[in-house]
């Protein structure tokens, strides 16, 4: 059937569908980017076009000037960087021991842990993150790098501990009873074993827990004072009862932008091997 | 699943190194998460003005309030779930379609791949900012170009169902890219030969995906799914910023509810009676959902 | 792997090493010090450059402690309750008198409060149960009408709301610009429409009409004025603007502040109700399209009223009660020598437009600054001035249990308008009570 038309059809078909393939991807992404190339674009502007973005073709790096002329972007860029590394760093390797858990074994201690990780999941921000004020408050860890460090750590815990056990569940664990056998001891077989096959999942994880972190907004305005000015505090700064800096704000966020930007690009390799649940 | 060791004794070696495995994390969370959260349990059976906490006991009545305010059954609720219900399934949809599309593999892809992951680079709040003033009638980026190819702009964000709108898209664009990020992986760790065979039988792209891809997927979606919904269900910068719950409390979510009583009105102990209230919800609806996509995908 | 691994080593230390070294830090004590807690902003950076100044001359070392605004007052409050030596002087505002007057040291003592302008410090807003003032002023501010003087002229000026749509309209249709009128419209920016036309027509927020005795408004069961006449013609004043009229955006009943004066300055409105501090920016060639054609005038007169109408308030700062005593002493001192530094108070009203707290100055800054002359014509000077908010902890909620109802009267259909009111009503009420 249809054995006349076909070879007409089947010579425009595989071009016409590879230029369709194209186009559509040409769209879904260019949907994608826009907000951030508009985002980029407001940047550039004078303050007078910042809102009326696409009136007028004046464009300056102004903006990015005089948000480096306050001392402390620097600061708080070098802080954000810190953070998001050393909560990234810490949160994984407590994560990882406690996700090998819920991944290997079965039975009361297992299930209570994984109870208390879905609980404690569904609580709103809105009633803890007053409380953790008074908490590192009391404690005398407000406005320090422990104290914004350690609810950064505390908060991904639920999350990645239950990601984690997805990564272990899909490695098998036969290698490690080779090594139980061979007289191995449990933290060998954990950290000798099961670890380094779990190696392309961390980074993965990585990826996700240092974007998460870099543009972290609520904890990071609750619990900074003067002395840990994170990037996105900075930002929230060109905010004031008499309305927002938007010209700033934006140059700020796209400043903000390029670190995570380069570390996706590198890091997505490892995303997308690692991240095999 | 094997599992490793099945030994029945009540506290032995195994035990221990299964809490000590979890102790850095449960200290962690004990310390910065549950503590807190227990003040804040606490708050919400006492009268805990912000500004003057009197922290007598008021026992369940901020509950009462919460439960029995008409806004928060009709208006609050409703439109919590519906969010989560769109949000989610739109951003699984589409991540779903694009992982499959990547997954093909074709020139270009890395840099298609990147351009997709641009969303989880900007704080969501600058990325709720922009997509507001996107929408703005009069200098938004949309209504320009809607009114360059002839078609009437609209106020967006004064009525109800745009704004409503604005957020799921919004939304749906923020965790796209994590949906497709998930699945991808996921995709990319099956195994070939079923494929191999369903290629040789000569089976339909359209089956090979119902009965082959989306049984292999299950794990991944579900667990996704549920965590996202979970999330979904407490959103609130992007919606605090792109509408205030406004116009008139239209779209008005459940954790914006908990943070106008607890940090508006200064009323911290109804506020967190309110979050606790959408948390035991929450898990409820977690755990259905979890029993239901288990089982609905199984199939 | 071994990379891995020595690098996670690496990292614990030094995470270790630096939360010790800082919160050690954080414990060691200055002796001659304030630190000032507030939010970013012209005014307060203005008045703080007055403090370092003060500083450097009496060898007290000043530390700054910004604060986001979405999170001040909670933080704050939290900070003010949990009796946290961390602020020695913070941010205070009008809206905020009443939540902490009780959580701050009485400043009745400050000699040069003598200076400061009465209006603006009234006892209901700032004074505790026992009656001392809590508050010393950085600055006054307040909503003015804008026009732009290329489109109108002064003998041309609406004076009613009838006028302002006539004008509007009358422009519109000579295309000489977008829209009439634009301003703010959504929860907490509610001034620039909602307060100011509702003022000028003898309307307000609670019963009994400009009453801000909170006995009284109690003894008058917290009733709304959302279902009187007044508000109605308010209402359905905006819904026709919109929609009938169409001299204001249709997406106004969502605007924040921003929003409206972007599309002011971008030069598609012709009046415009904003923050007086905004007079330099919206004169600013390079932040506004319509520079050196803008300027002030009464605001327009609802068909209920017929003499003009301003409001104005306070920015101030506050001593925390918990604050030890010399160094409470130390920061009255400065607050005090502040309201004397007349260079400093002219260097802030060159920078922001606002008043200086000083109110002796204002005649000397008169002189020879024609926006001084113009704002106390328009505001400052105008008698029966009205209170733009009100002094009772559930104010917040008042306020957006009004705003919803308003902006849901707006965006309905207009028959519906007496409808949305009535239900707002009762919400009012029980928000106040």
């Amino acid at each position: 059937m249809g054995m006349v038309k076909q070879p007409v059809f089947a010579e425009i078909a595989p071009a016409a569908r590879r230029a369709f393939f194209a186009l559509a991807v040409f769209a879904v992404c260019l949907l994608f980017i826009f907000p951030v190339l508009w985002l980029i674009l407001t940047s550039l502007r004078p303050v007078s076009g910042v809102y009326y973005v696409h009136r007028g073709l004046e464009f300056t790096l102004g903006n990015f000037a005089e948000v480096l002329r306050d001392e402390r972007i620097v600061h708080a860029f070098v802080n954000s960087g810190l953070i998001a590394t050393l909560a990234t760093v810490l949160s994984l390797m407590v994560t990882v021991s406690s996700g090998y858990m819920l991944s290997r074994f079965r039975g009361p201690i297992a299930r209570t842990w994984f109870g208390t990780i879905y609980v404690f999941r569904c609580v709103p921000y809105i009633s803890w993150v007053l409380p953790l004020y008074f908490v590192t408050q009391s404690w005398g860890i407000y406005d320090t790098y422990l104290g914004l460090l350690l609810p950064h750590i505390a908060v991904h815990i639920c999350f990645f501990s239950w990601l984690m056990k997805g990564f272990f569940d899909g490695i098998d664990p036969s290698m490690e009873y080779a090594a139980l056998i061979d007289g191995c001891t449990r933290w060998g077989a954990f950290l000798r074993v099961a670890l380094p096959s779990a190696i392309p999942a961390i980074s993965a994880l990585a990826v996700l827990c240092w974007l998460f972190t870099w543009n972290e907004f609520l904890f990071a305005l609750i619990l900074t004072g003067q002395k840990t000015p994170v990037i996105t505090v900075v930002m929230a700064q060109f905010v004031s009862e008499m309305g927002l800096q938007w010209n700033l704000m934006s140059a700020t966020a796209v400043m903000a932008l390029l670190p995570a930007f380069v570390l996706t690009l590198f890091g997505q390799k490892y995303v997308i091997r690692g991240l095999k649940i | 699943m094997k599992v490793l060791g099945q030994s029945r004794r009540r506290f032995g070696e195994q035990e221990r190194f299964m809490l000590l495995l979890i102790t850095p994390a449960a200290l962690l969370m004990a310390l910065f998460q549950v503590l807190p959260i227990a003040i804040g349990a606490n708050a919400s059976f006492r009268d805990w003005a912000l500004n003057n906490p009197k922290k007598t006991w008021v026992g369940l009545s901020h509950y009462i309030d919460v439960i029995t305010d008409p806004a928060f059954l009709q208006v609050v609720l409703p439109n919590t779930f519906l969010f989560m219900a769109v949000s989610v399934a739109g951003a699984l949809a589409i991540g779903l379609c694009l992982a499959l599309v990547l997954n093909r593999g074709f020139r270009g892809q890395k840099l298609v791949q990147t351009m997709l992951l641009l969303p989880l680079m900007v704080a969501p709040v600058i990325a709720a900012i922009m997509m507001r003033w996107m929408f703005n009638d009069q200098f938004g980026i949309v209504n320009v170009v809607l009114e360059a190819i002839g078609i009437e702009g609209q106020p967006w964000m004064a009525q109800r169902w745009s704004a409503f709108g604005v957020i799921l898209l919004t939304d749906i664009w923020l965790w796209t890219p994590w949906f497709m990020l998930l699945l991808l992986a996921g995709l990319q760790s099956l195994p070939k030969e079923p494929f191999e065979a369903a290629a040789i039988d000569g089976t339909t792209s359209w089956r090979v995906f119902r009965y082959l891809t989306l049984p292999m997927l299950r794990p991944v979606i579900v667990v996704c799914v549920v965590i996202r919904s979970i999330d979904a269900f407490r959103t609130f910068d992007i919606v605090w910023t792109l509408t205030g719950g406004g116009p008139a409390r239209s779209t008005e979510l459940f954790s914006l509810y908990a943070y106008v009583h607890a940090f508006l009105n200064l009323d911290f102990g109804k506020g967190s009676a309110a979050a606790i209230v959408g948390a035991v919800i929450i898990l409820v609806v977690g755990l259905l959902l979890y029993r239901l996509m288990d089982r609905v995908m199984k199939v | 792997m071994k990379w891995f691994k020595t690098s996670i080593i690496k990292t614990w230390v030094v995470a270790c090493a630096a939360g010790i070294s800082l919160t050690a830090g954080a414990a060691m004590a200055q002796d001659k010090e304030l630190r000032i807690g507030y939010q970013p902003n012209p005014i307060q950076d203005a008045s703080i450059a007055m403090m370092e100044k003060w500083g450097a001359k009496n060898g007290v070392k000043i530390t700054k402690i910004p604060n986001s605004y979405g999170v001040y007052v909670e933080k704050m409050t939290a900070s003010l309750t949990s009796n946290s030596d961390q602020y020695d002087v913070i941010w205070h505002n009008d809206d905020w008198g009443q939540l902490w007057a009780h959580l701050l040291e009485p400043t009745d003592d400050i000699e040069s409060l003598k200076y400061a302008d009465k209006w603006g410090m009234a006892g209901i807003i700032f004074n505790n149960a026992q009656g001392q003032n809590t508050v010393v002023p950085m600055g006054q501010t307040f909503g003015v009408f804008y026009y732009r003087t290329d489109l109108v002229s002064e003998s041309e000026l609406p004076r009613t709301l009838d006028d302002l749509v006539k004008i509007s309209k009358k422009l519109q249709a000579e295309g000489k610009v977008k829209f009439g009128y634009v301003g703010g419209m959504a929860m907490n920016h509610t001034w620039f429409t909602w307060f100011w036309s509702m003022w000028s027509n003898n309307c307000d927020v609670l019963l009994p009409v400009f009453e801000r005795a909170n006995a009284k408004l109690a003894a008058n069961n917290w009733k709304s004025a959302l279902e009187e006449p007044c508000m109605r013609q308010a209402a359905e004043f905006w819904w026709d603007a919109i929609n009938t009229h169409k001299i204001s955006p249709r997406g106004m009943p969502a605007y924040d502040r921003n929003e409206a004066n972007a599309v002011f300055m971008a030069g598609d409105a012709a009046f415009t109700v904003g923050d007086s501090v905004y007079w330099a920016t919206f004169n600013d060639p390079a932040k506004s399209k319509v520079a050196g054609k803008v300027n002030i005038t009464f605001f327009p007169l609802g068909p209920n009223r017929n003499e003009p109408m301003a409001w104005n308030d306070i920015w101030g700062w506050a001593i925390p009660k918990s604050v030890p005593a010399e160094r409470k002493a130390l920061a009255k001192r400065m607050l005090s020598d502040m309201m004397l530094d007349e260079e400093g108070q002219r260097e802030l009203w060159k920078r922001t437009g606002a008043p200086p707290p000083n109110k002796e100055l204002w005649d000397k800054i008169a002189k020879d600054d024609v926006f001084m002359q113009q704002l106390k014509k328009f505001n400052l000077d105008v008698t029966n001035k009205v209170r733009s908010a009100y002094y009772f902890e559930k104010w917040p909620g008042v306020h957006k249990a009004f705003s919803d109802a308003v902006i849901k009267a707006v965006t309905g259909s207009r028959e519906d308008i007496p409808k949305a009111l009535a239900a707002g009503a009762s919400l009012v009420t029980n928000a106040a009570k």
